[in-house]
């Protein structure tokens, strides 16, 4: 291709030429074959260059941010199963199996009505990622898993003092308050939560309800629940709960 | 293609965009896990399926950025085929060791197909063409680089110490020399077979 013809290309392109050149220049694209396919791609790769180069500052935030969310998943990721095969032994199912009896009896035998402490059986968190042990967080995370609510209150509260804008400490620390009956607080953590859009929406969401529940107050309950919607993880749960309080 | 309706998962999309975190935890949370799974069953392990999740979302990023993705099929089948044509292709290149390929059959239209293969196309060519500007000359990468950062081709001339309208000429030139570039290379006629 000649040169003349790339620098025609982009007067073309750059809306330089005149009215006369234009209505010239598209009569060529129409009857030159092989110059409509190198102007096309000469657009292609003009098009590439202006992307990359015009707004690389957004590309390496997103690539950043996106490295840094990958990494603390796999970190995760990676903890969470050397702890399963290290950890889980075959007599644990033995456990395992008569403490779900006993919930099961337990259940069984509850016919006056839904309560708080049917539902607050928290998984075990994990807050602390390989290689970064951090102090206070280690200190959140054993306290939280004890059940020692108390000591876990003072460290989640400091670990926010820090960084009010976790969403992930914010909403553990909402659980913490709710296990302590600071309702007030609590609602008011879970209720910010629950109107932003994040992947602990759902999750404050269910437990504004259980918040609820355990402040008697049925019918706020209820109304809560029906707003959780499908695809959340507590939805079957929020619906049996439904059933009972109904 | 634009009278297809867009579908809800639309969302990750645009959060991808917008470089939200959530809407990237999300994804991670949701879809990520089936991914690693596949890769692990056929001959990866956890390490590879991070980098290969990794380069598809930068280039769905990059199509959605470049060519303003409509996504007409659910993200999970979408991001699934995208993940393991990926692999596949990685596998292909280190094929001296020995593969082990277990196809999973999964219900998805061809819509899912059809997206996943737009976009993977996509990014092969933005791999080529960013090989291929490594191949130019020092001074027309610069001129490239400045041209389309600074937008205003008088600021550009200024900065580089030439005239506006060599500044000009060189920059149509270049992009010039760069599609023979692409136009010459044999994967070039692979990608538009």
């Amino acid at each position: 291709m000649k040169d003349q013809n790339y620098i025609l290309f982009e007067s073309y392109l750059s809306e330089e030429l005149s009215q006369e050149e234009v209505a010239a220049f598209e009569l060529r694209l129409e009857n030159e074959l092989e110059l409509k396919e190198a102007f096309n791609q000469y657009k292609d790769v003009s098009s590439f260059l202006e992307h990359t180069f015009g707004d690389e500052d957004n590309t390496l935030a997103f690539e950043t941010n996106l490295k840094n969310i990958s990494k603390d998943y796999f970190e995760k990721q990676e903890g969470f199963n050397s702890k399963k095969v290290t950890r889980f032994k075959p007599w644990k199912y033995a456990i395992a199996a008569s403490v779900l009896l006993l919930i099961g009896i337990f259940t069984f035998n509850n016919f006056s009505g839904p309560s708080f402490n049917d539902y607050n059986n928290y998984e075990t968190i994990s807050l602390t990622v390989r290689g970064t042990q951090k102090d206070l967080l280690k200190v959140a995370e054993t306290a939280f898993n004890n059940k020692d609510f108390i000591s876990a209150d003072r460290a989640f509260k400091q670990l926010l003092d820090k960084d009010n804008s976790n969403k992930e400490l914010q909403l553990y620390r909402g659980i913490v308050l709710l296990e302590l009956d600071s309702f007030e607080e609590a609602d008011g953590l879970f209720n910010g939560l629950s109107k932003e859009n994040s992947v602990y929406k759902n999750k404050a969401l269910w437990y504004l309800a259980l918040s609820k529940l355990k402040q008697k107050d049925h019918a706020a309950c209820l109304d809560l629940l029906k707003t959780l919607p499908e695809d959340a993880e507590d939805y079957k749960q929020a619906q049996r709960l439904m059933s009972k309080l109904d | 293609m634009s009278e297809k309706k867009l579908h809800e998962d639309q969302k990750y999309i645009d959060g991808l965009l917008e470089n939200n975190s959530f809407i990237i935890q999300a994804i991670y949370d949701k879809f990520v896990p089936k991914v690693i799974h596949y890769i692990k069953q056929n001959s990866g392990d956890s390490d590879k399926a991070q980098d290969v999740i990794q380069e598809t979302l930068i280039t769905i990023y990059n199509q959605a950025k470049h060519k303003k993705l409509r996504l007409t099929c659910p993200f999970d089948a979408y991001f699934f085929l995208l993940c393991k044509r990926r692999w596949l292709n990685e596998l292909k290149k280190s094929s001296n060791k020995e593969v082990t390929i277990n196809e999973v059959v999964l219900s998805k239209g061809d819509e899912a197909q059809e997206l996943a293969f737009e976009t993977s196309v996509f990014g092969e060519k933005q791999a080529l063409f960013l090989e291929m500007f490594q191949k130019l000359g020092a001074a027309c990468r610069d001129l490239l680089t400045t041209t389309f950062k600074i937008k205003s081709m008088e600021d550009v001339a200024k900065s580089l110490g030439v005239s506006y309208a060599y500044a000009r000429k060189k920059k149509s030139l270049c992009i010039g020399k760069l599609t023979e570039l692409v136009r010459e290379s044999p994967k070039f006629n692979q990608l538009n077979r």
